[in-house]
């Protein structure tokens, strides 16, 4: 220590005497550590330079930086520590120092090597700073140390939060079906009524000597006929090749004239499923007079083993035609529902939250609360209370509340009263704490019961306060009660949720709709009657 | 007739407000009471009416002692007690009317009261007294949209509807201009001279003071240093001058123009 630090504090006492008369000649003895000065430090500059070099941060305590000192070596400690980790990580399955060094730089070596030099700068630089400030003995400056700490803290950060900034650009095109689905999803929103028109002829699976009858002809009926009515369904052979079945004409009449029209089998045990013909399904257009005919290949179908003898198998026509007017779909009726819910489910925890609130802002009000110590006692417990009960999210509120009362509406009211009482507790009682104690010390000189004195001094002062926040407070409940859903709470997230995991982005798109349009409106109304309010 | 006898206030925290402070008030007086912030004044006025609950003393009025008046009593008292303040202590948000009429709780019923309800009697009263201090215009205004001359009218015909026969009237010019505060004062003068009303008015402005008193007492540091007529005051000698103000305080000129406190 001794050797090193020679040259650089004779340099430093030269500097000193330069520099000018006002700074302490700290540092000039070892033995001399400042006993007298109040602002000279316990050991001289370079001791507090090697000091920070062996121990971030020491140097700077034995000079007297104490708060400088802690916070640099608390942050060198936690960027230590979070490199170590994420370097670790990166090579979990190596052992020993090198080799998890090595094969973490192999991985990602812009990373590691940017946090190993940063932290070997760091080091080096909180040393120095430690030197620099007990040398010249000003308190300012150095400001550069804690922007690189920001700067590997940031890269860091950037590390452990998995940014990839090439990945959200690049799968945005394969992201885009699904979020187009969202961003319009109103081809959704309608539908129509549709109707049926079917006609079937029975096919006897093998053929035997009494095929099945042709079905007899009503006229006016759609009306299909199998040529001929019997068959072999397709199979496959040893080699898993397809033999192909029976080769089957049917001719239709009476459809609908000019419509599509597709092919359906259903099997002895009920089964309904579409022709396909080379993959595709089959469909043709019935002609102007309504009729068609088709030549089809019988399906393959996996038969038990038990289903010998003759089936029954029956192959239809079937047209689906759209009739009548539009009508709203099921997703929209339904994001109408629960949007209505979900207001209401709102309005229901703000006026609760009101009711409830009132009496707690009384109790958590300093001013009303100071008379005694008995009093003072509520007033902290209140506080207490209510700002835990305030920071715990609605959103955990919420999964609690569905373990008590279930699904639904009624799990989103309660979580959301919880927390608007609290919210509602703490800013009802700053209101009440902030009144100009002017008017009522007239009023009461004026001869009126302590009634009185409330209705006319303290109740006008009450009411904008009030007002506003309550009204904000139906807006922020209303907005949380579209998340709280995804809990299970009730209201519109809960359908929201339903529609996202089944895949069905039309449909949760409608949801999202409602949910901004909504809450853009009451954003708006809600400021707009504060604005009169306050 | 109002009597204070050996009144002492000393305030939880220790401070002594008010030490052994006895004077009397005849009826139809215009007693100012002068002295430098923190020296009592709004003390004294305050325990006078029981705002402020004296530690020590009597504050007897026509033989009753306010001191130890019972609630119902007390409000009975307050009511014959008008009092204004220097930041006029309006309901700013209450219109002008309300302002006014709540000067009559201490006489209504009080459920109906509650609902804001008032007699026609009381109404009638109400219009006399804005007419009176010549606001009628802002009757419905709310009382924070008037400037400060026209509020502390209004806080003056509030008083006036307690029909009192005493106004305390704390530091009531203070917030105002010189013009505005003459205007004020005319309006005590005017009540104290027509209507026969005993005025207490703590005030900062000597030349106020030579104006209007009758009667003048001085305090300092809780104590009363102080006595004289409007006669007296105007001969007031640099020596009652510092035991009043202290001893670093000037008087400006030769006359008493000076303003002081503050």
């Amino acid at each position: 220590m001794a050797d090193s630090g020679a040259p650089i504090w004779q340099e430093d006492e030269r500097s000193l005497t330069v520099a000018s008369g006002r700074t302490s000649p700290q540092g000039k003895r070892p033995g001399q550590k400042g006993a007298s000065e109040s602002s000279a430090g316990l050991v001289p500059a370079p001791v507090a330079g090697v000091a920070s070099l062996v121990v971030p941060g020491l140097g700077h305590v034995l000079t007297r930086q104490i708060g400088r000192g802690v916070l640099l070596f608390g942050s060198l400690l936690t960027i230590v520590g979070l490199a170590a980790w994420r370097i670790h990580d990166l090579a979990r399955l190596e052992v020993g120092v090198v080799a998890v060094l090595r094969k973490a730089l192999r991985r990602q070596p812009v990373f590691v090597g940017f946090v190993l030099l940063g932290i070997v700068a760091l080091w080096l630089w909180v040393a120095w700073d430690a030197y620099r400030r007990a040398r010249l003995d000003r308190r300012q400056g150095g400001v550069g140390v804690f922007f690189l700490i920001l700067v590997v803290f940031f890269v860091l950060g950037w590390q452990i939060g998995e940014i990839d900034l090439y990945k959200a650009v690049t799968e945005l095109p394969d992201a885009w079906p699904p979020l187009s689905r969202v961003l319009w999803p109103w081809d959704a929103a309608v539908r129509r009524e549709t109707a049926e028109v079917a006609a079937g002829a029975k096919i006897g699976v093998p053929c035997d000597e009494n095929p099945p009858a042709l079905p007899e002809e009503v006229p006016g009926e759609p009306y299909v006929v199998a040529e001929p009515t019997c068959g072999q369904l397709s199979k496959l052979d040893e080699e898993n090749n397809v033999v192909p079945g029976s080769r089957l004409t049917l001719t239709g009449r009476g459809f609908t004239p000019d419509t599509e029209t597709q092919i359906w089998w259903k099997d002895p045990i009920g089964n309904e499923f579409r022709q396909r013909q080379e993959g595709e399904y089959v469909s043709l257009q019935t002609d102007e007079e309504g009729a068609f005919q088709i030549d089809i290949i019988m399906p393959y179908r996996l038969i038990p083993p038990s289903a010998a003898g003759l089936q029954i198998w029956t192959v239809r026509a079937r047209q689906i035609s759209e009739v009548g007017g539009l009508k709203p779909s099921e997703p929209l009726v339904l994001s109408i529902e629960r949007m209505v819910e979900t207001i209401v489910l709102g309005m229901m925890a703000t006026i609760f939250g009101i009711i409830f609130s009132i009496p707690v802002s009384f109790l958590a009000a300093r001013n009303l609360m100071s008379g005694s110590r008995f009093t003072m006692v509520i007033y902290y417990v209140t506080r207490t209370f209510l700002n835990i009960v305030r920071s715990i999210e609605p959103m955990i509120w919420a999964i609690i509340a569905v373990i008590v009362v279930g699904l639904g509406p009624f799990a989103g009211i309660v979580a959301l009263t919880v927390h608007s009482i609290a919210a509602l507790g703490k800013l009802y009682s700053e209101a009440i704490e902030s009144i100009d104690p002017g008017p009522i010390e007239a009023i009461q000189a004026t001869g009126a019961t302590r009634l009185q004195t409330i209705m006319y001094a303290v109740v006008p002062q009450m009411i904008p306060p009030f007002v506003s926040f309550s009204i904000y407070r139906w807006d922020i409940n209303v907005r949380m009660s579209t998340v709280i859903g995804l809990v299970g709470g009730g209201g519109i997230g809960f359908l929201l949720v339903q529609y996202i995991r089944l895949l069905d982005y039309r449909s949760a798109g409608i949801a999202v709709w409602f949910i901004a349009f909504t809450v853009a409106i009451l954003d708006y109304v809600s400021s707009e009657i504060r604005q009169r309010f306050v | 007739m109002l009597e204070i006898k050996n009144l002492t206030k000393i305030y939880d925290d220790g401070t002594v407000a008010l030490r052994d402070v006895s004077f009397r008030v005849e009826d139809g007086e215009f007693l100012i009471i002068i002295g430098l912030s923190g020296s009592g004044k709004s003390t004294l006025l305050r325990c006078i009416n029981r705002l402020i609950e004296p530690t020590e003393g009597q504050i007897i009025w026509d033989d009753a002692d306010i001191t130890t008046a019972e609630p119902a009593q007390l409000r009975r008292i307050r009511r014959q007690i008008g009092m204004i303040f220097q930041q006029f202590n309006l309901v700013k948000r209450s219109t002008v009317l309300t302002n006014v009429l709540s000067g009559r709780l201490g006489y209504v019923n009080p459920g109906p009261s509650l609902l804001h309800r008032f007699s026609k009697q009381d109404r009638a009263l109400a219009a006399e007294a804005l007419e009176r201090m010549d606001i009628t215009d802002q009757a419905h205004k709310r009382a924070d949209e008037l400037s400060g001359g026209q509020q502390q009218r209004v806080g003056i015909a509030r008083a006036l509807m307690q029909q009192p026969r005493i106004i305390l009237a704390d530091e009531p010019v203070a917030s105002l201009d010189p013009v505005l505060a003459h205007s004020i004062l005319e309006h005590l003068e005017q009540l104290n001279q027509e209507d026969d009303i005993t005025i207490l008015c703590s005030l900062h402005y000597l030349d106020l003071v030579q104006r209007y008193a009758s009667r003048v007492i001085g305090l300092r540091g809780g104590q009363m240093v102080y006595r004289g007529t409007r006669e007296e005051i105007r001969r007031m000698t640099d020596e009652q001058f510092k035991e009043i103000y202290g001893a670093e305080a000037e008087r400006v000129g030769g006359s008493l123009e000076g303003t002081l406190g503050g």
